[in-house]
């Protein structure tokens, strides 16, 4: 292995065809076929899943590629996660010369082209007449893989051997028949293993519904015409990316970003950098992320799939968000990583434990943020990132079900995001890698899955960034369990460096991170940390909001008295911040 | 004689659908009168009494029973011109209404505005007091906090109120000593409790049905009143019925008291009809209209509910009849992209201007515009010959998309209807598959004008077998309100799992819930004979967080021990339908418990006795015309059949077209139609 930057993404034509391979009533009719396919397995997942990180915080994402790994279509899928499936799935077709139909493959390892070993990607080849066409995948972020302590997100597992299970590209499904064998691994050494099965099934419903679905469609108009499709469909995504990259001006757009410190891991935190040059002329961006510090001894440092899909989202972030993220508008964005890099790719064995949220979140901030070295109205302020207390995973035994033990990762309060040009930041955020499709959990359904009360989840007045276009406040409140020690795992990025505003706007408050002992007394949390919680203390925290947009000076007064209508705003902020009295 | 009537009032043209004594259905329009649907709704009662020779009080006073599908609370969320509300929440949770459960947006969306809430903050009041999950009183309620926040009501203006405290379903003793207080000080103000409105878990969903049953309690007050009085100045003493979203119809006075039940009510009706019209356990209906394109199914010949419904950025919250609505319909417009890819709506050129061939001054290609240049739609017999339209701007429309595409008039004008059909066939999935259907074992029942110009294909696209044209397609809502029960759901929750299952407290809420319904149906003068009660329950896998409802038969009046495995096995089955998956091993929770109501009325499968009159000879056609075939690229000529020249019997083979004054049917090669007694066409893809 060499220290040589390395392309991630393949040399792609120079401009995309303009020849058409199929009539086009065909295109519009495949595109919206494939779509719903990909609609039907995430409903299979969402349904039948059971943890409440997948079934109400919507982590999955499902998605169909071509047989050689090229994105064809995803719908209503996390980002991060379907950026670069492509690197997650070609590894299986290195490892393997007998792929059958019927097989199915499990691949949750960065080290084989994985996200982080919480997301377990499973991909199902989709043979007709014996020729392989096409991989549906179907993506879930399980709440625990078996780690030393009860968490998926571990800051401070120095490698591989600290953190969970990893099935580096293994056959689960042979010709159909479930491996009961590699499935007795998984159900040995996974915390709450049943609810974990429910989950692992969800995800093979939905392959098999999905390869059921593109036999049949297949069937229909034949081999040739779909795989026209594809092709035309990868040339139309091209050049939508083009056209929107000829609108950007021509240059390069450095940023920088820092995560917090971590102690032990990285005592004065992690600078973030990255450079995105863009070509008009060529409609390429090319997003370089070598000038960074080397891997970090604990979970924090990217893989090799997050750091390049991470590069991605922060390009597509700044794009026109209905040009097609498939293949095609993909490989207009070439991504330069070195190896061995906190981001970027990791070297084995490396702990890559938190690799699509912390330090990865911070990539795609920097991405987001890159665009604003163009001025107004491009690029957008930092938001806040995953995994403040209120988005933690819990653990514990259940008092209302004779000590059964549960184990979950909730979204009682998350972060928001930083304003952009014209748009103050969006509320329900939560982390850059979502792109805001996370949902918020339900009081009630959290009160009555697992022993614990939710006191108060709330906006913070003053905590957003100020600016042109302010960040979108803070949530925060209060948590506790009931009669049992709970434990709370959670990494809470924000507390030291919050997001930080572009061209003129603040900062957002800090994360707050606290307990409330059961004498009343308030006493300060680590940032990162897995913390016990016995009955009758109380968890305190504050989510981060985001960084404003532009000088505060140059807010419209109307905006600013509508933050104050709101509540967002108090008025003595208004008047010190934006010189407003009503 | 004697009538009954249905009046449907859509965005163009209110319907009237009436059946006479001896069974037989006529149909009526007239304009909508926006801001006054009464005005319209007398209107259409004049023209009908017009088209049966009567004089407009002797009209009046011969229907027994009118049976109404109102748009007036839809009308008022869509255009947001709602009454001042104001929301009473838990102190610590103020925001549940901003912060919803996440509003749903694009992952590279990020040019937009955060929804403001339903209720804006200014009209938001905390109360400190606690309910935990099972329904202990962690902190008592803070009565001051109450009076504080009524007055802050009051000096804001406040028209109606809603209270909304966190597990409310399991204890409502906050929410009810809240009302007390508001009423104690404020007795004329309306108040909704969220644990009447909507008894269901998830605070934001029950809080938003909360807030927006408030939000409309005013107008639906109004808007009967002013009904009721017009009707009465008219001579009519006969009964009003109101239709629900919950799949039936409720006497004013009901429909007043949880207004929100109003919402959406006239789609609804769409399914019902279905019910009516065929026997097939799953049906699917479409009914296309000028904007959009409504989906609804029947599962197991009945009516599927869902609690997914949006208004806006925010849930409706209430579960009601699913029907899906998607931007799909005879004005929807077709546009192509930077990269040369065809798009067909969401955009709309609605009514006004109308698809290009309107002639109002819309230059951009709908799907109505495709339609005339295929040969589908005659320019001068559209609604019967009462509008004409123009073929060469519907052609120069079409051109401008073919000169994009760089392909032909026709091609272009097949791409739209296609694309169209496709966009259709989408949201017939999305419920389907949702709810598990398998389209190819389903029927499918046609609603709205626009629809039989598309079922054809779209019969194709998704393999459907059989299909129904029914003769009142056009006014298919109406007809479902003509044929429709009284129903009503009463749902409450009770959490328990197969493990630990609680016999008396299930056992106590199901005879609560059905004594409720009883005085439901007797209030609305439903004899006893014609009550009937199904029964239900929500129930999931434990650490499963989303639902599923399940029908199950009770033996007696009670649930008995050796009746839980048949409730289990009931899960289990209905899991596997809709999501391919069983887990035998896995404990099954229930949540909340329903009991359906329904009250069939006198005349209310009068419809039936009416029958066609037989074919006599062999079906002739009235003439033929070029239509676009896709497999020969070219156009050919077909038959036109006229479908009031039909007799019960006759038999039509495609590719033909049929016309009636309402509606254009294309048939395709291999569709073969049989005219049954009713007049509806019956489909038959060989």
């Amino acid at each position: 292995m060499s220290d040589q930057p390395n392309a991630a993404a393949e040399p792609a034509l120079e401009s995309a065809s303009d020849t058409r391979r199929v009539d086009p009533f065909l295109m519009a009719v495949l595109k919206s076929r494939f779509e719903a396919i990909v609609r039907e397995m995430s409903l299979v997942v969402l349904k039948a899943s059971r943890s409440a990180v997948i079934k109400n915080g919507r982590d999955f994402s499902c998605a169909i590629l071509t047989y050689d790994c090229r994105l064809v279509s995803t719908e209503d899928a996390l980002p991060i996660h379907v950026t670069s499936m492509d690197l997650a799935i070609r590894p299986i077709l290195e490892f393997f010369d007998d792929i059958a139909p019927g097989d199915i493959y499990l691949n949750n390892c960065p080290y084989t082209g994985g996200t982080h070993h919480a997301d377990m990607i499973m991909a199902m080849p989709v043979f007709v007449d014996g020729k392989p066409l096409f991989w549906a995948v179907a993506l879930s972020h399980h709440a625990d893989m078996g780690a030393p302590i009860p968490t998926t997100y571990l800051p401070f597992a120095k490698n591989i051997y600290e953190e969970g299970l990893h099935f580096p590209c293994v056959r689960v499904v042979e010709r159909g028949k479930e491996r009961s064998d590699v499935i007795r691994i998984a159900l040995m050494k996974i915390r709450a293993s049943k609810v974990w099965h429910g989950d692992f099934q969800a995800q093979i419903g939905a392959c098999r519904t999905a390869t059921q679905r593109l036999v049949e469609l297949i069937g229909r108009y034949g081999v040739p015409t779909v795989e026209d499709f594809v092709e035309d469909w990868f040339d139309y995504g091209e050049r939508r990316a083009i056209a929107e990259i000829r609108k950007l001006p021509a240059g390069t757009y450095r940023y920088e970003t820092r995560h917090d410190p971590v102690p032990g891991v990285a005592d004065a935190g992690i600078p973030v950098r990255i450079a995105v040059t863009v070509d008009p002329e060529a409609g390429r961006i090319t997003v370089d992320i070598t000038d960074n510090v080397d891997n970090v001894p604990g979970g924090l440092n990217t893989s090799e799939n997050t750091a390049s899909g991470s590069c991605r989202m922060g390009v597509l972030n700044n794009l026109d968000s209905s040009i097609p993220h498939n293949h095609g508008s993909m490989s207009r964005i070439d991504v330069v990583m070195g190896e061995g890099k906190v981001v970027g790719k990791p070297r084995y064995p490396v702990g890559t434990s938190v690799a699509t949220t912390n330090v990865n979140d911070r990539l795609i901030t920097a991405g987001n943020c890159a665009f604003t070295a163009m001025g107004a109205p491009h690029g957008q302020a930092e938001g806040g990132g995953h995994m403040p207390v209120g988005n933690g995973v819990i653990s514990g035994h259940d008092p209302f079900k004779e000590g059964q033990y549960y184990i979950s990762q909730i979204f009682i309060g998350y972060a928001g995001n930083g304003a952009r040009h014209g748009h103050d930041g969006w509320l329900t955020f939560c982390g850059p890698a979502n792109g805001g499709l996370i949902s918020l959990d339900s009081i009630e359904v959290d009160e009555s899955m697992y022993p614990i009360i939710v006191e108060s989840r709330e906006i913070q007045a003053d905590t957003q960034g100020f600016g042109t276009y302010e960040g979108a406040p803070a949530v925060g409140g209060v948590f506790y369990p009931i009669d049992h020690a709970m434990t709370v795992v959670y990494a809470s990025d924000g507390t030291s460096f919050p997001p930080a505003g572009v061209l003129g706007g603040t900062a957002a408050a800090s994360a707050i991170n606290r307990k409330q002992k059961s004498s009343g007394e308030i006493v300060e949390l680590p940032a990162f940390s897995a913390e016990v919680v016995e009955a009758g203390e109380k968890l305190v925290f504050r989510a981060c909001g985001g960084g404003g947009y532009g000088p505060p000076a140059k807010r419209d007064r109307a905006r600013v008295a509508a933050s104050v209508a709101k509540g967002w705003l108090s008025a003595e902020k208004a008047k010190e911040v934006y010189g407003y009295e009503a | 004689m004697s009538f009954n009537v249905c009046i449907d009032i859509g965005g163009t043209f209110t319907d009237c659908l009436v059946a006479d004594e001896a069974g037989a259905v006529s149909i009526f329009k007239a304009p909508t009168t926006p801001g006054a649907f009464h005005k319209g709704f007398i209107n259409v009662l004049h023209v009908a009494a017009k088209g049966y020779g009567l004089d407009a009080a002797a009209f009046m006073a011969a229907i027994d029973v009118i049976v109404h599908g109102s748009t007036v609370s839809t009308n008022a969320l869509v255009e947001r011109k709602v009454a001042k509300a104001g929301v009473i929440v838990n102190a610590g949770h103020r925001d549940v209404l901003v912060l919803r459960e996440g509003p749903r947006k694009g992952a590279f969306q990020w040019r937009l505005d955060y929804p403001e809430p339903y209720i804006p903050r200014s009209r938001t009041c905390t109360v400190k007091g606690r309910i935990d999950a099972r329904g202990h009183e962690l902190e008592p309620l803070c009565e001051a906090d109450v009076l504080a926040a009524v007055q802050h009501f009051k000096n804001e203006g406040v028209e109606a109120i809603a209270v909304g405290l966190l597990w409310s379903i399991v204890n409502p003793a906050h929410e009810i000593r809240t009302r007390e207080l508001i009423q104690a000080v404020w007795p004329d103000i309306p108040v909704t409790l969220s644990s009447e409105i909507n008894p269901t878990p998830r605070e934001y969903r029950r809080i938003i049905a909360a807030a927006i049953d408030a939000s409309i309690s005013p107008i639906i007050k109004t808007y009967v009143r002013a009904l009721e009085t017009a009707l009465a100045e008219e001579g009519f003493k006969g009964e009003l019925l109101l239709a629900n979203c919950v799949g039936g119809m409720m006497p004013p006075k009901e429909m007043i008291a949880k207004p929100i039940y109003s919402v959406m009510s006239g789609p609804t009706l769409a399914p019902i009809a279905a019910l009516a019209l065929s026997p097939e356990p799953d049906i699917i209906v479409g009914d296309m209209g000028g904007t959009t394109f409504d989906v609804s199914a029947l599962r197991d010949h009945q009516l599927i509910v869902t609690a997914e419904s949006m208004i806006h950025d925010d849930a409706l919250g209430i579960p009601k009849v699913d029907v899906r609505s998607v931007g799909a319909g005879g004005g929807s417009i077709a546009w192509v992209d930077d990269g040369g890819l065809l798009h067909v709506g969401p955009r709309s050129a609605g009514a006004r201007p109308g698809p290009a061939c309107y002639g109002f001054g819309n230059m951009e290609a709908t799907v109505t515009d495709a339609n005339i240049v295929l040969g589908i739609i005659d320019p001068d017999y559209f609604l019967g010959g009462a509008i004409k339209l123009d073929r060469a701007l519907a052609e120069q429309a079409v051109d401008a998309i073919a000169q994009r595409l760089k392909i032909g008039r026709l091609e272009a004008a097949y791409a739209i209807h296609t694309t169209s059909n496709h966009n259709m066939v989408a949201a017939i999935e999305e419920i389907t598959i949702r709810e598990g259907l398998n389209p190819r074992d389903s029927y499918f029942v046609c609603g709205g004008g626009a629809t039989a110009c598309h079922v054809a294909e779209m019969a194709d696209i998704l393999g459907l077998k059989r299909y129904m044209i029914p003769r009142f397609m056009a006014g298919l809502s109406a007809f479902g309100g003509l044929v429709s029960a009284l129903r009503w759901e009463q749902n409450g929750v009770l959490y328990t799992d197969a493990k630990r299952f609680d016999f008396k407290g299930v056992n106590a809420l199901l005879a609560d819930l059905k004594a409720t319904s009883a005085a439901f149906l007797a209030d609305a003068r439903v004899p006893a004979e014609r009550q009937s009660f199904e029964f239900a329950f929500m129930g999931r896998y434990e650490y499963q967080s989303w639902e599923i409802e399940v029908p199950f038969e009770m033996e007696g009046d009670e649930l008995h021990p050796d009746e839980l495995p048949k409730l289990v096995e009931a899960f289990h089955r209905m899991h596997e339908r809709i999501y391919s998956i069983r887990a035998e091993s896995d404990l099954v929770e229930f949540t909340t418990w329903k009991v359906k109501a329904a009250g069939g009325y006198a005349r209310q499968d009068h419809w039936r006795d009416f029958t066609l009159a037989p074919q006599s000879g062999p079906v002739a056609a009235k003439a033929s015309r070029p239509l676009y075939a896709l497999e020969a690229k070219a156009q050919e000529e077909v038959p036109i059949y006229d479908a009031a020249a039909l007799g019960a019997g006759a038999r039509l083979a495609g590719p033909c077209l049929v016309e009636a004054p309402t509606f254009t049917a294309v048939l395709k090669r291999g569709h073969e139609a049989l005219v049954d007694d009713h007049g509806n066409f019956l489909v038959t893809v060989v």
